[in-house]
């Protein structure tokens, strides 16, 4: 078992796969004392966009910003061994009372910049129901309203149970609560410039260049560890490792590449972190189209793609291996799939379906690792007398090439590398295989009706083993159609020194208020 | 001169155009929906929705283009479609990174290029002439990134003399200074090469003037003919060249920003590419086009005070 500075990959992924060292819940690193120099200096790989929750791209690095500089009813911590929401240092409670209420009590006196008074649950009603009318308001879809009882506390009311909302929505970057009164005179929306603002640090950004957090003197909550965290923007992968390597930088998220880099050797006095594997990759077929309508055909392929290569050749063993569209640390993820590498079987069912010969266009996105996993799934399927064409893409007709709004590329369609990125919980992988995406993202084109049923289930099922129940059974539905050969989850890995204990999102966002 | 002066304004006028009709025509020839790509492939219907709105994705392409000339024509360089600042604010805060890039690197390459050439001229195929060459024709033919590449992995990471990242503290000089080091020396040791190559040929030129010629028979020091007489008119096409080969400059100074972390205009226009935030690509690459016009123009303009003879010759 490979194994970071000491500690099983898999364990970590699975206790850890949330956050890292910092193991306390809801509350920033808790110093009670302030020493003044303590300077962190991190890597943002790309600039700020927009820090509205409403309005927003989303993720890093504005909800790296957002948790610093706003409040949120619930972050992501770990829970019992376990990666999930955690309440945050905003609050005195937060408690789903039932499966449609969320009771929450918010911590007094902590109060807006600018002059616009306490954080008070006026601010968090307005927020969600912003939300619910925002370009975000998918994710607000089983919300309903927010029950004021006091200044300090309400109950979150959603229309119907959903049991991912505190982890997909309250911990994630649409959870950010603004302040009523500031936005509001802001004409509604913001972009870079919040009108107020609510937190450990504040923030000034330079376009291109950094971002600098320094403490909120208004801030009366519990201190974070660092008076000063710096992020750099670097783009370059590389250039950012070269940087680590220097020393000018603390703390970075790093590709594969150096990733095994680093394995082989680490630089002195740092650790690597495992944020989240919360990717999902695998080789995709058109169940529709007539070279791939046989079953047999589908299911050889499945079994004469080598994971194990993929995983060494193309990502030098740095991936997770998968068994389905379940990230490692999600309730639901499976320890193995219904088949296994075997060229000769696969030879038997290609002979059986009369397949001999049988010429497909494998279509990727034109990056290093996948276009080396293409070849090496070429390779592995020339074994069993098919004959692959690589065909690498840029970004644009890649993502268009299975919608059918897009034109007619996905009639031709036949099989493809993809990867998806999930969030922290199990439901939201299954939403784009159900029978409304065919043609928009469900590119395999099947449909059961188990399946939906199962999806229902499972957006409204509390009891976390019932819900891995489910969604085990949904994979064994996908794998049964032969439409998938799944490949890898590939990790957020971030290096940093080893006196730095990080904490991170699952998402691969540094949650920097935590740092100490 | 006045006329020479309002022909150049046309003609630069028109530059700038086409420019711009090339760059809005390789935008939108670029494959893939660019509400997609820049959101991300499952963004909402209602993000993309936005974006397709404030880029102006629902009307052709030549109706976007009369917008963005419109706009341009009345000082407007439009918004940047996820941050919503004014692009021109945008690339008024990175052109000064760039500038000061680029002049620095045409800095010390002219402070050692241009001396290199006069020496080899007046030491022509000498053992000094002869390793100023081979020393030139290297410098041009390593392009800037790879300079960049290796600059940072021996002086930054290997030696630890120099930073890798960024243009230093905004506020602090020194540290800005330090920053520079690196970025300028490999964007302008090319330049060193170009610089002494064509100052060599043309000082050897000159050199064979008759009134150089005269200046030696007067007995005047060589160092007087060369710096006094002889620099004054073989610097006219290092004049010219520099004006043109602001462009490759500019080029140059994309690497570096980019291997470097550094802002400025270079690095804006790729990473606003990547993410198809269109109106910061066609405000910068505006802004860049009129840069080089502009220094070319003023070069032209020199070389016209310098040489009246260039007036009659648009």
């Amino acid at each position: 078992m490979n194994s970071i500075n000491g500690i099983s990959r898999r364990g970590f992924m699975h206790a850890a796969a949330f956050a890292s060292a910092a193991g306390v819940i809801g509350a920033f690193p808790g110093v009670s004392y302030t020493q003044e120099g303590r300077r962190l200096v991190v890597r943002f790989n790309r600039d700020l966009d927009s820090l509205d929750p409403g309005y927003y791209v989303g993720g890093h690095p504005d909800n790296d910003i957002n948790w610093c500089i706003m409040p949120a009813l619930a972050h992501f911590g770990v829970k019992d061994g376990q990666g999930t929401w955690v309440p945050s240092p905003f609050t005195e409670r937060v408690e789903p009372v039932d499966s449609t209420h969320i009771e929450f009590t918010l911590k007094p006196g902590l109060m807006w910049s600018g002059g616009y008074g306490e954080l008070t649950t006026e601010d968090v009603a307005y927020s969600y129901d912003r939300m619910a009318e925002s370009e975000w308001k998918g994710d607000y879809a089983a919300y309903s309203h927010v029950d004021i009882k006091d200044r300090y506390t309400g109950t979150i009311v959603l229309k119907e149970p959903f049991s991912p909302f505190m982890n997909t929505t309250l911990a994630s970057g649409t959870g950010i609560i603004v302040c009523k009164a500031a936005t509001e005179a802001a004409g509604g929306k913001f972009t870079t410039e919040p009108p107020a603002t609510c937190g450990p640090y504040v923030f000034e950004w330079v376009q291109g260049q950094q971002v600098t957090l320094t403490r909120n003197p208004e801030w009366t909550g519990i201190q974070p560890f660092f008076d000063t965290i710096v992020a750099r923007i670097v783009t370059q992968d590389e250039t950012a490792a070269l940087a680590y390597e220097a020393g000018e930088l603390d703390c970075v998220q790093i590709s594969s590449n150096a990733l095994a880099r680093y394995r082989k050797e680490l630089p002195a006095g740092s650790s690597l972190t495992v944020a989240g594997a919360l990717q999902y990759m695998w080789l995709g077929m058109n169940t529709e189209h007539p070279k791939l309508q046989d079953i047999r055909v589908r299911m050889a392929i499945q079994r004469a793609v080598d994971q194990s290569a993929v995983i060494e050749g193309a990502y030098a063993g740095t991936a997770e291996p998968s068994f389905g569209v379940v990230c490692p640390g999600l309730a639901g993820k499976r320890s193995s799939a219904g088949y296994s590498y075997d060229p000769t079987e696969a030879r038997e069912l290609i002979k059986a379906a009369g397949a001999e010969g049988l010429k497909l266009t494998l279509k990727t996105l034109n990056s290093q690792e996948r276009v080396l996993a293409s070849t090496i799934i070429q390779a592995n399927l020339s074994e069993i007398g098919i004959n692959v064409t690589v065909r690498p893409l840029d970004a644009g007709p890649f993502w268009e090439m299975g919608q059918e709004s897009k034109g007619d590329t996905w009639k031709e369609l036949e099989i493809w590398l993809m990867r998806y990125g999930s969030g922290p919980d199990p439901f939201e992988p299954f939403q784009w295989f159900v029978r409304d995406q065919i043609g928009i993202w469900n590119w395999e084109r099947w449909s059961s009706d188990e399946f939906e049923d199962l999806y229902v289930q499972g957006m409204t099922e509390v009891d976390t083993a019932k819900r891995a129940s489910i969604y085990t059974r949904m994979q064994e539905i996908m794998e049964d159609t032969g439409a998938y050969v799944w490949l890898t989850h590939e990790p957020e890995v971030f290096i940093h020194r080893s006196d730095i204990a990080g904490r991170f999102a699952p998402t691969g966002e540094m949650q920097l208020a935590y740092f100490s | 001169m006045l006329l020479y002066f309002l022909k150049r304004i046309v003609l630069s006028a028109l530059i700038v155009f086409l420019a711009v009709l090339a760059l809005f025509a390789m935008l939108n020839s670029i494959p893939g929906d660019p509400a997609s790509i820049a959101l991300g492939p499952r963004a909402t219907p209602e993000i993309q929705a936005a974006y397709a709105a404030k880029m102006h994705l629902d009307r052709s392409v030549a109706a976007r283009f009369l917008i963005f000339l419109g706009n341009v024509l009345q000082g407007d360089l439009g918004t940047d479609v996820f941050s919503n600042r004014s692009v021109a604010t945008t690339l008024l805060e990175q052109l000064p990174y760039t500038i000061t890039l680029a002049v620095a690197s045409l800095a010390w390459a002219a402070l050692i290029g241009i001396p290199l050439g006069c020496l080899s001229a007046i030491r022509p195929n000498t053992w000094f002439d002869r390793l100023t060459g081979i020393v030139s024709i290297g410098t041009i033919a390593v392009p800037s990134f790879l300079v960049s590449i290796w600059a940072l992995l021996a002086f930054a990471i290997h030696l630890d003399l120099f930073p890798v990242i960024g243009a230093g503290e905004p506020g602090n000089v020194t540290d800005q200074a330090w920053h520079l080091v690196l970025p300028a020396f490999a964007v302008g040791l090319g330049w060193v090469g170009y610089l002494a190559r064509l100052v060599r040929a043309s000082m050897l030129e000159v050199m064979g003037e008759n009134y150089i010629k005269s200046a030696r028979a007067f007995g005047l020091r060589t160092r007087t003919i060369v710096f006094r007489y002889a620099l004054k008119v073989a610097i006219l096409p290092t004049i010219t060249l520099i004006g043109i080969g602001f462009g490759v400059l500019l080029s140059g100074t994309v690497f570096a920003e980019i291997i470097f972390a550094r802002p400025g205009l270079g690095k804006i226009i790729y990473d606003m590419v990547l993410s198809r935030n269109f109106p910061v690509v066609q405000g910068a690459v505006l802004v860049t086009v009129v840069l080089y016009v502009v220094v070319t123009f003023v070069a032209d303009l020199a070389v016209s005070v310098l040489d009246p003879r260039i007036r009659d010759n648009l």
